[in-house]
C-alpha cells in the first residue's frame, strides 16, 4: 500500500447529502421510498459499522481461532440467506444450504489462499476474510438461482421426469436436463460480469484496491484469481446443491416435492 | 441385453407377477387392498372399474410409481426389489394416463428411451417409427415436428407408439385410447392385441369402454380396492 485518503466522520456526514438527494427525489416523484430509503441507509451505517468494529478487533488479536470462528458466523449467515431468498423450499433446504456452502467454501477457499495466494501464516485475516466474504457472497447468490430454476424444473416438469422413469431411467437421469439448466442459470451472473469486468464495469475488489494504493496491475491480478475463483465456487455450489436437492426430493417412486 | 430377448423369449419365462399390493393414498384412504396381477404372455388385461376404484393407483404401483406397499414383483423368474425399479421398468413400462411428452420433437419423444443407461444399447429403429406413426394415424408429421402443438389425441397415439417401439414385456396403459374417434381408438387397441401376440408380451390396460374388455383374454374388475 502506498497512501490512499483517509475519511473522517465528517466526510461520512457529507456523504449523507447523497442519500437526501434520493430521498428528494423520492418525495417530488411520489415514490413512497423515502422512509424505506431512511430504514435501509441507517441499517447501512450500523451494519457495516459494527462489521468495522468487529474486523478491527479481529485483525488486532490475529488468532486462528478468531478468525475460523469469524468465517462460520458469515458461513452460516450466508446459507441461511440463500435459503430466505429462494422462491420454493423444501423440508432440508437448510441443512442441504450449509453442506453446500461449506464444502463449495473449503474448497476453493483453501485453494485460492493457500494455493494461488499463499497467505502466511494461513489464517492472516487481511486476507483470508476478504476473500471468504466473496466467496460467500457471491456462491449465496449462485445458489439462491441454481435452487430456484431446479425447484422450478421439478415442479413444473414433474410428469417429464416420470416419463422418464417409466422408461428405465435411473433418479439421476430423469432430472439431469433440470439440473443442468440449474447449473446454467447459477453460472450466468458470474459469466456475465467476467464478459464484461473493465470494460462496463470496473469490479469492486479491484476499485478498492486501486483507491488503498495498490497498483493497477496487481490489483487486476487480484480481480482475476477472484473472478475465477467465483467461477469454480458458483459451478461447485450450483451442482452439489442440485445434486443433495435431487436426492431429498426423487426417489424411485418420482418426485416427492408437494 | 435382456431387453432385446424379450421378444424371443419363450413365452412361459415371461410370466408376470405383481402383489399383493397395498396403497393408501395421500389423504389415508385404503385404495388398494392386497390386489395381485398374474399374466401369461401373451396376453391382453383389461381393467375396469368406477371412477376412484385405484385402477390408476394400480397401475402406477405395478410400475413403482407411487409409495405402495408391493410383496413381489417378478417377471420371467427374478424376482426386482424396490433398488431395482429402474431395470424393472424398462421391462414392465407405464404409458401414463396424461400422456405427457418431453419438450423437443417427435423423433426426440420416441428415441429418449433408447438413450438411457438401461436400454442395454438398443438402437431407436426409426422406420418402426414411421410405420407406427402412419398405421396411428400421425403419418402427416415428420419426425422432426415440434410437440408443442399436439392436440390430446395425438399425444396420447404418440405415447401407444413409444410405448410400442420400446418393446416392453409388459405394457401398461392408463386409458391409452382417451380421446380418440371410435375407429382409430379399435385400431390402437388392435395394434395392442397385435403387440401382445408378437411379443410374446402382457399388455394391462386401464379402459372404460365395455367393447374393448369383450376383445380383451383377461378382465380384472377393480371396486373398493379389490379385484373381483
Amino acid at each position: 500500500m502506498e497512501h490512499y485518503i483517509e475519511l473522517s466522520g465528517f466526510d461520512l456526514f457529507l456523504a449523507i447529502g447523497l442519500v437526501v438527494i434520493a430521498s428528494a427525489i423520492s418525495l417530488f416523484l411520489h415514490l413512497g421510498l423515502t422512509r424505506s430509503l431512511a430504514v435501509a441507509a441507517a441499517r447501512c451505517m450500523l451494519q457495516l459499522g459494527a462489521i468495522g468494529l468487529v474486523l478491527k478487533k479481529i485483525f488486532q488479536v490475529n488468532s486462528p481461532y478468531l478468525v475460523v470462528g469469524w468465517l462460520g458466523v458469515m458461513l452460516i449467515m450466508a446459507s441461511r440467506e440463500a435459503v430466505r431468498r429462494s422462491r420454493n423450499k423444501y423440508s432440508g433446504i437448510n441443512l442441504d444450504a450449509l453442506l453446500t456452502m461449506t464444502f463449495t467454501s473449503l474448497v476453493v477457499g483453501l485453494l485460492v489462499t493457500q494455493m494461488v495466494i499463499k497467505v502466511r501464516p494461513w489464517y492472516d485475516p487481511q486476507y483470508v476474510i476478504p476473500i471468504f466474504g466473496m466467496i460467500f457472497g457471491n456462491s449465496l447468490n449462485g445458489i439462491c438461482l441454481c435452487l430456484d430454476r431446479f425447484l422450478e424444473y421439478l415442479r413444473s416438469r414433474r410428469q417429464e421426469v416420470e416419463l422418464r422413469l417409466c422408461f428405465g431411467a435411473t433418479r439421476q437421469e430423469a432430472v439431469i436436463e433440470g439440473a443442468r439448466q440449474a447449473i446454467r442459470t447459477g453460472m450466468i451472473p458470474i459469466i456475465n460480469n467476467m464478459t464484461v469486468a473493465g470494460i462496463v464495469s470496473l469490479p469492486g475488489m479491484m476499485t478498492g484496491q486501486i483507491v488503498a494504493g495498490a497498483s493497477p496491475v496487481q490489483a487486476v491480478a487480484y480481480q482475476i484469481v477472484i473472478m475465477f475463483m467465483i467461477a469454480a465456487s458458483n459451478a461447485l455450489g450450483a451442482m452439489l446443491l442440485s445434486t443433495l436437492a435431487a436426492r431429498r426430493l426423487v426417489s424411485n417412486h418420482g418426485i416427492e416435492l408437494n | 441385453m435382456e431387453k432385446s430377448q424379450s421378444s424371443n423369449t419363450p413365452a412361459r419365462n415371461m410370466a408376470f407377477h405383481c402383489g399383493p399390493i397395498h396403497f393408501r393414498d395421500p389423504m389415508g384412504r385404503h385404495l388398494l387392498k392386497g390386489v395381485t396381477v398374474s399374466l401369461t404372455p401373451p396376453e391382453v388385461c383389461v381393467i375396469t372399474g368406477p371412477s376412484g376404484s385405484g385402477k390408476t393407483s394400480l397401475l402406477r404401483a405395478i410400475g413403482g410409481l407411487n409409495n405402495a406397499s408391493v410383496a413381489e414383483r417378478r417377471l420371467g423368474g427374478k424376482t426386482f426389489s424396490e433398488k431395482r425399479l429402474p431395470e424393472w421398468r424398462t421391462r414392465v413400462t407405464l404409458l401414463l394416463q396424461d400422456a405427457p411428452c418431453i419438450h423437443g420433437t417427435i423423433r426426440e419423444n420416441l428415441a429418449f428411451p433408447f438413450s438411457l443407461r438401461n436400454s442395454a444399447s438398443i438402437e431407436f429403429p426409426e422406420q418402426d417409427a414411421i410405420r407406427l406413426l402412419h398405421l396411428v394415424g400421425l403419418s402427416h408429421f415428420d419426425l422432426d415436428h415440434a410437440v408443442d402443438g399436439l392436440s390430446g389425441g395425438e399425444r396420447h397415439r404418440l405415447a401407444l407408439v413409444r410405448g410400442l417401439l420400446w418393446k416392453p414385456a409388459v405394457l401398461l396403459a392408463d386409458e391409452p385410447l382417451s380421446g380418440l374417434e371410435p375407429e382409430l381408438a379399435q385400431t390402437c387397441f388392435e395394434l395392442l392385441v397385435e403387440f401382445a401376440q408378437n411379443g410374446p408380451a402382457a399388455v394391462i390396460c386401464v379402459l372404460h369402454e365395455h367393447r374393448f374388455a369383450a376383445q380383451a383374454d383377461t378382465v380384472l374388475r377393480l371396486r373398493d380396492g379389490t379385484l373381483y
